[in-house]
C-alpha cells in the first residue's frame, strides 16, 4: 500500500463543466433530459463546476428557460429547421463542432440512454477517442488510483473522476466503469432511473447560440418519415400494471386469460417472457428482459414464468411483484414479493372473480359516501 | 437498378449465460469454461446480410474479433451461406473496450476493401452496450441507422425502418452505409443443406478451411497496438460487486384453497388501487 501514497497526482485538463445532451420531440423535452439534469447537477457540484446542456431543434421557444428551472446554468441551443427531428449526421455535426471549440474540454457529457442517445453518444466518443460507458443506473465522483504497471504512462492517482456504474453480465454485477485519462468521460444514463431536481423559476441561467454548419456529406442520409403508433404500441415503460405470461401457460390461447386479468386495471398491458416470443405465442413487442425492455411497473404480475435471470433484468425493480407459478421451487419466488404456488388456470380465474367483486364494494362504498 | 457486392456482417461470440457452466460463484465469467455461442443479437444482422444477398444481390463477408475459439461462430456463419468468413485474433487485443474494439474493427474492414452495407448486431449479450456498431461507423465516417428493425433498398439507397419510443421512423441514407439490427427483425434462417455440408468438408480437411475463412492479426491489417487492447482503452472496469439477491422477502402463499390464497393476497397488497373504476 505505501507506493500507492506515493502516486503521482494527475489532473486531467478540463474546464469542470458538466454538459447534459438535451432530447426534445414535438417541442417538449423528453423526460430523460431533466433526470439527466438532476444527476448533473450533483456532479457539478461536487467537481466544483457548472452544469450546462445543449438543446438541438426548431422553434425551441421557452424551452431552453424551461432547462434553466431544471438546474442547468447554461443552455446552448441550435435552433435549426434541420435539427427539428433526430438525426445521426447533423445532430453529430453540432455537437462534435461544439465539443471542438472548448479551449479545455468539458469534464462530463450525458445522454440519455435512448434510441437517440444511444445512436448519438457512441459517434461523439469516437470522434473524440474518449470513454464512453453505456446505459448507466448511478453516476458518482471521486477519486481513482491506477496502479496497473502494465501500462506506466497510465498509472497515477486522479481525482474527480466519473464514476460510471452500470449492470453488468445480466445485472447480477455493478460495474464502476472509469476513464480518467481523458475527457470528457462520457456516459449514457438509463431512463426513469436519475431523479429529476423540482423546478425552479428563480434559478438563474444564460442561453448561448451555438452555430449550425453542416457539410454536404452530412445530407447523406435523411429522415423520410415519423410514425407514432400511440394505440398499436405496446406502451411496457408507461404501464402501471403489467401481467406478464411465459412458458408455464401451456398455450398461446392463455395470453387470452391474461387479457381478462390485464382488464381488470386501469393503464395495464399484457408482457412476455423470450421463450414464449421466440415460440411465437405473442408478438416481440411485449417481450420483457434482456433482449426485451426493461419495465417498472407499479404491479407485475408474472404468470408461468420461471423467473430466469434474462428475464429477472428487466422487471426486478417493479413496485408490487406478484408470482403464480405451480412449481414451488422456480427462481422466481426468490424475488417477487408475493408467491402463489398453483395452478394458473384455477388462480387467475379466481383472481379476476375477486377484483371485480372487490371492485363492486368500492363503487357501492363510493355511492355511499355520495349520498 | 440495384447494384450490391459487398455486405459485411460483425459477430461475436460471448458466453452463454444460461448454461450453469463458467459462471463464478460471484458472478463473473469464466471465459475458458463457459459455454459459448454466437451473440443471439448478431443473429438478425446474419439474417439481415443473407436477406441482401438473396434479393439483391453480392457476397456476405463476416467478420470477428476474439480468441481462437471464434472460429465456432464463422463455421456456424458458413453454415447459415456466408461466402468468407474474416477472424482478427491477436494477444494485444486483450481487454479491449468499445472504442479499442471499434478502431481495430474498422481497420479489418479497411484491409478487406470494398462494401456496399455492414450490418451489425444491436448489441452483445455479455456487454450489452450498443457502441461499437456507430462507433464503426464514425470511424469510417458513414451514415447508420441503429434500432433497425426493417428494410428495403431502392434506387442505390438504403431506407431504414428505426424502432423509436412511441413509434417507428423511416430514414434513407446512402451507401455505403452502417445498419445496426434490432431483434424485432426477422429471426435467421435454418441453416442451409450446402452450408452445412460444406462445414462438415472443412472439418475434415483442415488444409481447406484458409479457403473460407481467413486468420488475421494486427499486423495484418496494420493496426496501430497502442490504439488496441488495455493500451488503446480509454476506459476501465475499476470494480465490481455482486448485485445482492433479494430473496428471502417473498411471502409464498400456498396449500390453502385458491379462493383464501387470493383473498390473502389481495389483503396483504395495494393491488386494488390500481382496478379500473
Amino acid at each position: 500500500m505505501s507506493d500507492v501514497k506515493t502516486l503521482p497526482e494527475i489532473i486531467t485538463p478540463s474546464n469542470k463543466e458538466v454538459i447534459v445532451i438535451a432530447e426534445q420531440s414535438n417541442g417538449e423535452i423528453r423526460p430523460v433530459t431533466f433526470e439527466l439534469l438532476g444527476a448533473g447537477r450533483d456532479l457539478a457540484n461536487k467537481l466544483g463546476g457548472i452544469l450546462s446542456c445543449t438543446l438541438l431543434g426548431y422553434k425551441l421557444n421557452n424551452l431552453p428557460e424551461k432547462l434553466i428551472s431544471y438546474g442547468a446554468d447554461v443552455v446552448y441551443i441550435a435552433d435549426d429547421k434541420v435539427l427539428e427531428n433526430y438525426q445521426t449526421l447533423p445532430y453529430r455535426r453540432v455537437i462534435v463542432d461544439f465539443l471542438s471549440g472548448f479551449k479545455l474540454p468539458p469534464h462530463i457529457v450525458l445522454l440519455g440512454s435512448t434510441t437517440c442517445g444511444r445512436d448519438l453518444a457512441p459517434r461523439i466518443a469516437a470522434h473524440f477517442e474518449t470513454g464512453l460507458t453505456a446505459d448507466c443506473t448511478e453516476l458518482d465522483i471521486g477519486p481513482y488510483e491506477h496502479t496497473n504497471k502494465i501500462d506506466p504512462e497510465k498509472v497515477g492517482l486522479y481525482p474527480g473522476c466519473l464514476y460510471a456504474i452500470r449492470p453488468s453480465f445480466g445485472e447480477s454485477l455493478k460495474a464502476r466503469i472509469l476513464g480518467p485519462w481523458k475527457n470528457p468521460q462520457m456516459a449514457t444514463v438509463r431512463p426513469g432511473i436519475m431523479m429529476p431536481l423540482l423546478p425552479d423559476k428563480n434559478h438563474r441561467g444564460e442561453i448561448c447560440n451555438i452555430p449550425v454548419n453542416l457539410k454536404p456529406e452530412d445530407y447523406r442520409s435523411e429522415l423520410i418519415e415519423i410514425v407514432h403508433e400511440v394505440n398499436k404500441s405496446v406502451n411496457l415503460t408507461e404501464a402501471d400494471v403489467i401481467v406478464s405470461g411465459g412458458f408455464g401457460l401451456g398455450k398461446a390461447d392463455g395470453f387470452e386469460l391474461l387479457g381478462e386479468l390485464a382488464a381488470c386495471f386501469e393503464n395495464s398491458v399484457i408482457g412476455a417472457s423470450r421463450k414464449v416470443v421466440d415460440i411465437g405465442w405473442i408478438p416481440y413487442q411485449h417481450q420483457i428482459g434482456q433482449t426485451g425492455k426493461t419495465v417498472r411497473p407499479k404491479v407485475y404480475i408474472a404468470c408461468g414464468i420461471s423467473g430466469a435471470i434474462q428475464h429477472r433484468v428487466g422487471m426486478n425493480k417493479s413496485g408490487l411483484i406478484i408470482a403464480i407459478n405451480k412449481d414451488p421451487d422456480a427462481p422466481i419466488f426468490k424475488f417477487a414479493h408475493h408467491g402463489i404456488v398453483g395452478d394458473l388456470y384455477q388462480v387467475i380465474p379466481e383472481l379476476i372473480k375477486q377484483l371485480k367483486s372487490s371492485k363492486k364494494t368500492k363503487e357501492e362504498k363510493t355511492l355511499v359516501r355520495q349520498n | 437498378m440495384v447494384n450490391i457486392q459487398d455486405i459485411f456482417v460483425l459477430i461475436k461470440q460471448v458466453p452463454d449465460q444460461s448454461a450453469k457452466a463458467g459462471i463464478n460463484p460471484d458472478g463473473t465469467i469464466d471465459r475458458a469454461k463457459a459455454k459459448r455461442m454466437l451473440n443471439p443479437f448478431d443473429r438478425y444482422a446474419l439474417q439481415a446480410a443473407l436477406h441482401v444477398k438473396k434479393t439483391y444481390g453480392g457476397k456476405v463477408t463476416a467478420i470477428t474479433m476474439g480468441p481462437p475459439a471464434a472460429i465456432e461462430i464463422l463455421l456456424e456463419a458458413l453454415e447459415h451461406d456466408i461466402d468468407i468468413g474474416y477472424m482478427l485474433s491477436d494477444k494485444r487485443l486483450a481487454a479491449s473496450d468499445t472504442l479499442a474494439t471499434a478502431y481495430a474493427l474498422h481497420k479489418v474492414i479497411k484491409y478487406i476493401g470494398h462494401f456496399d452495407l455492414i450490418f451489425c448486431g444491436l448489441q452483445t449479450t455479455d456487454g450489452d452496450t450498443a457502441q461499437v456498431g456507430p462507433q464503426i461507423a464514425e470511424r469510417l465516417n458513414l451514415p447508420q441507422a441503429s434500432y433497425c428493425e426493417d428494410f428495403k433498398i431502392e434506387n442505390d439507397k438504403v431506407i431504414a425502418k428505426r424502432v423509436v419510443e412511441g413509434g417507428f421512423e423511416r430514414v434513407k441514407m446512402e451507401m455505403p452505409a452502417l445498419i445496426t439490427v434490432a431483434n424485432s427483425y426477422h429471426p435467421l434462417e435454418y441453416k442451409s443443406l450446402r452450408g452445412a455440408r460444406m462445414v462438415q468438408h472443412l472439418l475434415r480437411n483442415e488444409s481447406e478451411k484458409g479457403k473460407y475463412i481467413k486468420t488475421i492479426t494486427l499486423d495484418d491489417i496494420g493496426a496501430d497496438p497502442v490504439k488496441c487492447g488495455l493500451k488503446g482503452s480509454p476506459t476501465i472496469v475499476a470494480r465490481t460487486d455482486k448485485v445482492s439477491e433479494i430473496g428471502g422477502s417473498c411471502k409464498i402463499h400456498q396449500g390453502q384453497s385458491v379462493e383464501q390464497l387470493i383473498s390473502e393476497v389481495i389483503n396483504d397488497t395495494n393491488i386494488l388501487e390500481f382496478i379500473k373504476s
